[in-house]
């Protein structure tokens, strides 16, 4: 059997497109499947590197460096001490830049978080935000004006205001109730968005907004300020204004996501890969400790990719990478990895449901070598060829830390160049 | 391959609406809601033997893109054909719908007395006059793309041939209506390059896979076509011989969707379903299976668009047809981005559904027209005659550059 392609990459999350987008850019021919583009149309579009250390998980970590610093120093099995305080930065340099040139920049860094408000006007500590969001910082203390749409599901601008006036953020809302809106059968964020594309219905945005500003400093929309220019369409909101404009993520689907989701498939196809959605892989094979293909499912049968490499970047429990049986018992699913987590049902949950400790199973995970590969128990690789990357590896609640981005971003860099080592070790 | 029944998996559902951002005809119109409403919501107010509740449903294309974002395996589309089948059987379509669904879904029946008289019924079927009588009595639009019968259909030209001696290996070649009756050159193109590789073909009496009666929510009509393949062709894929085909909707049909909306799930099904290969799938396994190809690819030098249709999609095997044509040296290939062309099989021939197919074909028309390119390339007979029509640049079958790059 001759593999179609060097490296397949399973899932089409921050992590799976970071490996693909890598694997592909070393010369390696990439494929990604993904069951849906699911993880980033869920996704809040900043990068989370490190919002609360394991020491204070009541104070958001203001300089991630730091915090990061002494996590890896504390923990050399977490998936950042594995990349490295160096790697983690240029991974996230990378993913700047690619998105800066796809015209979306993404601003911040290591030394910094962002307080922005969350959909529910909570203060999310982030990394690296885009452009759009950034004026929503809540290190500031200027008042604010929080938009929403009547129609519009699931943003509620009143509950944002009130939980930021709260924390002692001036804030007001305002619901526009627009007539070209009225005539939509459904306002999803992805119908907002096109709609923002359109200069006359930012003028009728505009028009309905100005005689509420009052003396707010700036003002903040849900996440749905174009889909493909959202820099435009902030500035020209900005200009028809005349007060800052800012993005707050919104319930899926989530349009900052998509936007990242768009550009890394858009590199990695330029990288010359190929990615497919609907696509489930439920099973492989494996010979002489290197995995032979993977099968996912299709019409009829199931469809075999052979590979030289391999990458698992299935979203661990959030994402189905991993499952529960009925007894409890954890398991990775297209593998039958080892995951390492609470043995039995009854210990993966604290007695409180908003302690403040982790919850332990949400620590569960694939325990990896320094090259991301699954280990067994006496830490030595299972298989040559296959590579871990971003929320199925084991280590640490990332949800829960604040965490989950950075590391599918540090680590889906990491795990694209060791795959694309491999490809190249077979290859000789 | 699918594990689960298709009314199972809507409570798979996790109301995420990814599946309503992804559908091309949501975005288009407001006659309908979209995948989730319709599909996984709606079908819990659907009971059998009760009146089907909402009737927007019949502006579902089946283009099938919200199973293939669905986070969670939804099987939205089969949901959707399942309630217009019953929509259908319980009479809430009007006589004269159903009398221009089953005129549009039985190609057929036309092609199979027309083509003796071709240039005569073509020139009636074109005709200014019978379109617009065709517009308003059927609600057939007249902007659509009808095809053009040939005088020649593909068996004729294929009986009438001397057969190549000195095949070591047999396939079943499955043309379908369209390669039949409107284009015997994609089965020429077809056949020249399975025997290029070694193949006998041999192509055994058969029917129309029943896709259009099944999109027109015609079940026991479209069953009895299904069952008819069935018992024509079992006994090929008894003997292990592959059944290879170059419309994609049909090798679909016969692996997934007649038995799946139709619950014939018996042994014959599920072997002829097994044994049933789109003609890209089985090439690219040829070549995976270390075959090299038999002659050295000729330049094409040409700028081409390939869009891979959704029915090609729904297959869920990548894009195989991509693989191929990326073979050919000097190919110069632009990648469609778009989901979908809009017409869906019989869909975009409707009076009332001939503008949203156009809207939802529109992103795709306009990156044919801006890339310049001299053909299109599409895997499926409709998604080709529409985007002809609406881009005016010629679209081809992968097979016809294919037969061109190996010179046969
Ligand atoms: S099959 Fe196509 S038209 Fe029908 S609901 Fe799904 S995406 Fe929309
Ligand atoms: S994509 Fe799937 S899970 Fe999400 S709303 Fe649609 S059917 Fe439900």
């Amino acid at each position: 059997m001759r593999p179609r392609v060097d490296v397949l990459v399973i899932g089409a999350g921050l992590a799976g497109l970071m490996a693909a987008w890598q694997a592909a850019v070393a010369g390696c021919r990439v494929r990604v499947i993904t069951r849906g583009p699911g993880a980033l149309f869920w996704h809040a579009g900043c990068v989370d590197v490190l919002g609360y250390a394991a020491q204070d998980t009541e104070r958001p970590v203001a300089a991630p460096r730091d915090a990061l610093l002494h996590l890896v120093n504390a923990n050399p099995a977490h998936p950042y001490a594995r990349v490295g305080l160096e790697g983690v930065e240029t991974a996230l340099s990378a993913l700047q830049q690619v998105c800066e040139a796809a015209g979306y920049p993404l601003r911040g860094d290591l030394s910094h978080n962002w307080l922005l408000p969350s959909a529910v006007g909570a203060f999310r500590p982030t990394c690296l935000a885009p452009e759009t969001m950034v004026s929503g910082d809540l290190a500031r203390r200027d008042p604010l004006l929080i938009v929403g749409f009547e129609g519009m599901l699931d943003f509620y601008p009143e509950l944002v205001a009130d939980n930021l006036a709260e924390q002692e953020r001036p804030a007001r809302s305002v619901r526009l109730d627009l007539p070209s809106l009225r005539e939509r059968r459904q306002l999803t964020p992805v119908t907002l968005a096109q709609l923002f594309e359109a200069p006359e219905f930012r003028r009728q945005v505009a028009e309905a907004l100005r005689p509420k500003l009052g003396r707010a400093a700036r003002v903040g929309f849900p996440a749905v300020l174009g889909v493909h220019r959202p820099l435009e369409v902030k500035q020209d909101l900005e200009a028809k204004l005349g007060r800052e404009v800012f993005e707050i993520p919104t319930l899926p689907p989530s349009v900052p996501g998509m936007r990242l989701y768009t550009i890394l498939v858009e590199a990695v196809r330029q990288a010359g890969g190929d990615v497919f959605t609907g696509m489930e892989a439920v099973r492989a094979e494996a010979e002489n400790g290197r995995v032979q293909a993977v099968f996912t499912e299709a019409a009829a049968r199931l469809n075999p990719h052979r590979a030289h490499a391999f990458v698992l970047a299935t979203g661990g429990l959030l994402g189905g990478g991993i499952v529960a049986d009925a007894d409890g018992h954890l398991r990775e699913v297209i593998l039958g990895l080892p995951v390492q987590g609470p043995e039995s049902q009854t210990k993966w949950f604290r007695q409180e449901f908003l302690a403040s400790e982790d919850h332990p199973v949400y620590a569960a995970g694939v325990a990896v070598d320094e090259r991301f590969r699954p280990v067994g128990a006496k830490g030595v690789p299972l298989y040559t060829n296959l590579f871990v990357a971003g929320m199925t590896l084991a280590g640490d609640d990332v949800i829960r830390r604040r965490a989950l981005d950075g590391v599918a971003v540090a680590t889906g860099y990491a795990v694209g160049q060791h795959a694309a080592r491999s490809v190249q070790e077979a290859m000789r | 391959m699918n594990t689960w029944p298709v009314e199972l998996t809507l409570d798979n559902c996790i109301k995420c609406t990814i599946c309503v951002t992804a559908c091309p005809v949501a975005a288009v119109t407001d006659r309908f809601p979209g995948p989730k409403y319709e599909g996984p919501q709606a079908a819990r107010f659907r009971h059998a033997g009760q009146p089907t509740p909402d009737h927007s449903v019949d502006y579902c294309s089946g283009c099938r893109v919200c199973n293939m974002v669905c986070p969670t395996g939804v099987r939205i589309a089969e949901i959707n054909a399942r309630a217009r089948a019953s929509m259908v059987a319980q009479g809430a379509l009007s006589w004269r719908t159903r009398l221009r669904n089953n005129v549009l879904a039985r190609p057929e029946t036309l092609g199979r007395w027309g083509y003796r008289v071709a240039p005569l019924l073509n020139a009636l079927l074109h005709s200014t006059w019978a379109r617009a009588a065709a517009h308003v009595l059927l609600g057939i639009d007249r902007r659509a793309p009808l095809p053009t019968l040939v005088r020649e259909p593909f068996t004729m030209w294929f009986h009438g041939r001397p057969t190549p001696r000195g095949a070591k290996r047999r396939v079943i070649y499955f043309h379908g209506c369209s390669t039949q009756y409107y284009e015997p050159r994609v089965g020429r193109a077809a056949v020249r390059l399975l025997e290029a590789h070694g193949f006998e073909v041999i192509v055994p009496p058969q029917t129309c896979c029943g896709l259009p009666l099944l999109s027109n929510g015609e079940f026991e009509a479209a069953r009895a076509l299904y069952r008819d393949n069935v018992r024509r062709l079992v006994g090929y894929a008894r003997q292990g011989y592959p059944i290879v085909g170059t419309s994609t909707s049909c090798t679909l049909t016969l692996k997934e969707e007649a038995p799946e909306l139709l619950d014939i799930h018996d042994d014959d099904a599920r072997l002829l379903a097994e044994r049933t290969f789109d003609l890209s799938e089985f090439l690219v396994s040829l070549a995976e299976e270390g075959e090299s190809t038999p002659v050295d690819l000729q330049p094409v030098a040409r700028r081409a668009l390939y869009h891979a249709p959704c029915q090609y999609r729904a297959h869920r095997l990548g894009a195989p047809s991509l693989e191929l044509l990326r073979r050919i040296p000097e190919l110069d290939l632009v990648e469609s981005r778009a989901d979908c062309c809009g017409i869906a099989g019989t869909y975009g021939f409707k009076r009332e559904k001939y503008d949203i197919a156009m809207r939802v074909g529109r992103p795709l028309f306009d990156q044919v027209r801006e890339s310049g390119v001299s053909v299109v390339i599409c895997d499926s007979e409709t998604c080709r005659w529409q985007l002809a029509h609406a881009t005016g640049v010629p679209a081809v079958h992968p097979v016809e550059l294919l037969a061109k790059a190996y010179g046969v």
